[in-house]
């Protein structure tokens, strides 16, 4: 057993952190956020010219050879400045799902411009009435000759406001919720007949909604073999949660931390906070809930990186503890910040919506618990 | 014990509803018109523009059970809410402390909906320890006005209110309960700057107010120089029952059923997910029992007996449902409770569900926060203070 990082880790680790102290306080993010692309350009090169979207792809393909465990040290420093920069759309999803299916020719033109930072590429999957279901699939492909003709619809795109290319999850084959005959395309984002509606999200990030109205796409775009895109969804979403329960862990540090440095500020009834044991057990309920989170995480990424296919219970386990106690953190945090912690003034506020909005992201808290109990 | 309604009360229930009915708002009528008729409808069935008030300050004079029913037929029909600060707040402390003089200069046009007030309580520093507040008032020598320095904070509405009535300090000599006077005066005068915070929610309620140097004639006091804490501490207590709004979470509680049954799961709806269900129809065992609290303490209150800490049990429990019935509505809404901005995402009921849930997390904090509102139950019906050991 060995919790400790390698030294290349640590580096990462440190540079990340640094990256994060130096470019992330509130105000700046809160100008990003409103600004478009609703992220800094020049971070996300910095990012690139720094190797870290590299990082989880083969060396063939121009990365680092990384596995998740890199992921989660990035993405834990992310989630203590509350990133706004597409790693996960882009790097986690997009090119993980090439990286995974695509053919040599689709890598070679894909994943190194990704990796310099010149091109973008998100993943469409969800869909109204698949609410949290990976196989409940719609939106339908149609063989043509040498082409494929799209229709339907996607919901809650992340960042395909800025992606140049959308990973589209497709039914070619198969009832509507079966894992068989869903196939994977990557969609060129200015297609005829694609239209994108972009919003703001409530954690200040941005999201689609999309229409695909018999938008064709030729068969070498195909990502995996036809009908089989299932087992590549259900891969990269599952990085795709450790990724983000590596963010909300970083997030729930700042805000217990945030908390126990506020309460021994602020003074109330001629005493700090901090004094009163009611608090003070509240926080260490923060803190032991954090520490918990921290520990799932590890294990279900250490899990997945032994051997994916034995770990999807323990990733539905991290997916419901995370939702639930990113909450309990978040609401508390608040609470304990008084009337400071319900404005837009102070940062905890900001991360207590990051956690919410996680937790609606690959299932919440329940969705995960109902999972978990079938295994 | 009987919970059966009187003959005399369902002819009243009868009578409210009816009311109600008659004077909906029209399609196509302006609000406001509708909103200032219909409280002329409600003066001219006997005080019912004024509820709460009572019959010797021109309220209908309700038993505690036609309170309830009025409560609860309000919340069905969808009557708009009706701004608590002057009507609920300061009309009452006029009623027991306010000068003859001063009913009669302020009531009239508080009950006309003539002139918004808000409401100059909480300051940076004085937040649940309310009598911690620093703004000074200081007399003029000839005795003749107060002149205001200071701030307040969370001020609801200040940014659209006439008036304000104001906790003063104007002696911090003894212990910090005393010292406290209270003012009235006016907000649209030079020396009183209004600035918005805008809460997690996006939306702009709650201010800071910034005095400098604002004149308030003598005239515009309240009782005793020093004694306003004695006047404001009462009203506290009627604010929490206020805060409840059982009624409303009734209502409510029902539109989160319809909004889950309109989401469709596989071959039935969200209210088919045994966990999601059993969620609500917690919250529906909690409002139960809650709503019972309430009309306990209502039951209390009719035997003449003052409201006493069981408004911070129904501060407690009213605030907390309130707020699980919006963390519902954003679970409802599934990958939709991101969306934010104008444009409707998924269902209908998904727009503004994420707001309503941040917003709602002030619930447990103002008022009294619900550390300080156990404070008050542990305290005052417990009896534990220290050295109450036995």
């Amino acid at each position: 057993m060995n919790f400790e990082l390698s030294e290349e880790q640590k580096m990462i680790q440190q540079s990340v952190e640094r990256f994060v102290q130096e470019n992330y306080d509130l105000p700046k993010r809160v100008k990003l956020s409103s600004q478009d692309p609703g992220y800094s350009k020049d971070y996300w090169n910095s990012m690139a010219e720094l190797g870290w979207l590299g990082l989880p792809f083969t060396e063939e393909v121009g990365g680092f050879g990384g596995n998740q465990i890199d992921t989660l040290v990035i993405m834990e420093q992310f989630g203590k400045g509350l990133v706004l920069e597409p790693f996960l759309a882009n790097i986690v999803l997009g090119g993980g799902a090439i990286q995974m299916g695509g053919s040599e020719e689709l890598k070679n033109e894909m994943l190194s411009s990704l990796i310099e930072g010149s091109k973008q590429i998100t993943l469409a999957y969800a869909e109204q009435q698949s609410r949290f279901d990976l196989e409940d699939v719609a939106t339908s492909a149609r063989k043509e000759g040498e082409k494929y003709i799209i229709n339907g619809q996607k919901s809650m795109v992340l960042n395909a406001e800025s992606a140049d290319h959308l990973v589209v999850v497709t039914r070619t084959n198969g009832g509507q919720v079966d894992e068989e005959g869903i196939t994977l395309f990557l969609v060129d984002s200015d297609s005829k007949g694609l239209e994108r509606n972009n919003f703001p999200t409530v954690d200040g990030l941005r999201a689609s909604e999309i229409t695909f109205d018999n938008v064709e796409v030729n068969s070498e775009r195909m990502i995996g073999d036809p009908d089989k895109g299932f087992s590549i969804l259900r891969t990269i979403t599952n990085n795709a949660i450790l990724a983000l329960c590596a963010e909300a862990v970083g997030a729930m540090e700042v805000l217990y931390k945030d908390t126990v440095e506020y309460t021994q500020q602020r003074e109330q009834f001629d005493q700090p906070l901090s004094d009163f044991q009611v608090l003070q057990h509240r926080m260490v309920d923060m803190f032991m809930e954090y520490e918990q989170c921290k520990s799932l995480l590890f294990r279900a990424t250490m899990e997945t990186i032994q051997d994916p296919s034995m770990a999807q219970r323990t990733i539905h386990a991290l997916k419901h503890l995370i939702g639930k106690s990113g909450i309990f953190v978040g609401e508390n945090a608040v609470q304990l910040h008084g009337g400071m912690g319900v404005t837009e003034e102070l940062r905890v506020g900001h991360f207590f919506k990051r956690l919410l909005v996680i937790d609606s992201q690959f299932g919440n808290a329940d969705f995960h618990l109902d999972k978990f109990t079938k295994f | 014990m009987d919970i059966e309604l009187s003959s005399e009360d369902l002819a009243f229930r009868d009578e409210v509803k009816a009311f109600f009915d008659e004077n909906k708002m029209k399609d196509g009528e302006d609000y406001f018109s509708w909103r200032l008729g219909w409280f002329k409808k409600a003066r001219e069935k006997g005080g019912w523009d004024v509820p709460k008030w009572p019959a010797k300050f021109g309220g209908p004079g309700w038993t505690p059970t036609q309170h309830y029913i009025w409560e609860q037929e309000t919340a069905r029909a969808a009557i708009p809410f009706d701004l608590p600060f002057g009507l609920g707040m300061l009309a009452p402390i006029l009623m027991s402390y306010g000068s003859e003089e001063q009913q009669e200069r302020f009531m009239p046009d508080i009950r006309d909906r003539k002139v918004n007030w808000c409401q100059g309580y909480s300051e940076p520093g004085a937040g649940s320890d309310l009598a911690n507040l620093k703004t000074k008032a200081v007399l003029s020598e000839d005795g003749t006005y107060y002149t205001v320095n200071g701030s307040k904070m969370w001020t609801t509405l200040a940014h659209v209110a006439d008036w304000i009535f104001c906790l003063t300090r104007t002696d911090d000599s003894g212990i910090k309960q005393q010292g406290i006077t209270f003012l009235l005066f006016p907000m649209k005068q030079e020396g009183i700057e209004v600035k918005p915070i805008i809460t997690l929610g996006g939306s702009h309620t709650v201010n800071t107010v910034h005095f400098t140097d604002v004149k308030v004639p003598v005239e515009n006091r309240i009782g005793e120089e020093g004694k306003g804490w004695t006047y404001a501490k009462g009203l506290l207590e009627h604010e929490r029952t206020g805060l409840a709004g059982l009624s409303r979470s009734l209502v409510e509680v029902e539109q989160l059923k319809d909004n889950a049954r309109s989401v469709q799961r596989g071959n039935g709806t969200l209210m088919d997910d045994s966990s999601y269900k059993s969620k609500v129809a917690e919250l529906e065992i909690d409002l139960m029992a809650t709503e019972y609290t309430e009309l306990r303490s209502l039951a209390n209150a009719a035997a003449g007996e003052e409201l006493g800490p069981e408004s911070s049990i129904l501060k407690l429990k009213g605030t907390e449902i309130k707020q699980k019935i919006q963390k519902l509505t954003v679970e409802a809404s599934g990958i939709y409770s991101p969306a934010w901005g104008d444009g409707g995402v998924g269902y209908p009921f998904a727009k503004g569900g994420t707001g309503g849930y941040l917003n709602s997390r002030y619930f447990t904090i103002y008022g009294g926060a619900s550390e300080v509102q156990k404070d008050v139950i542990a305290k005052k019906v417990l009896g534990l203070t220290k050295g109450s050991k036995k």
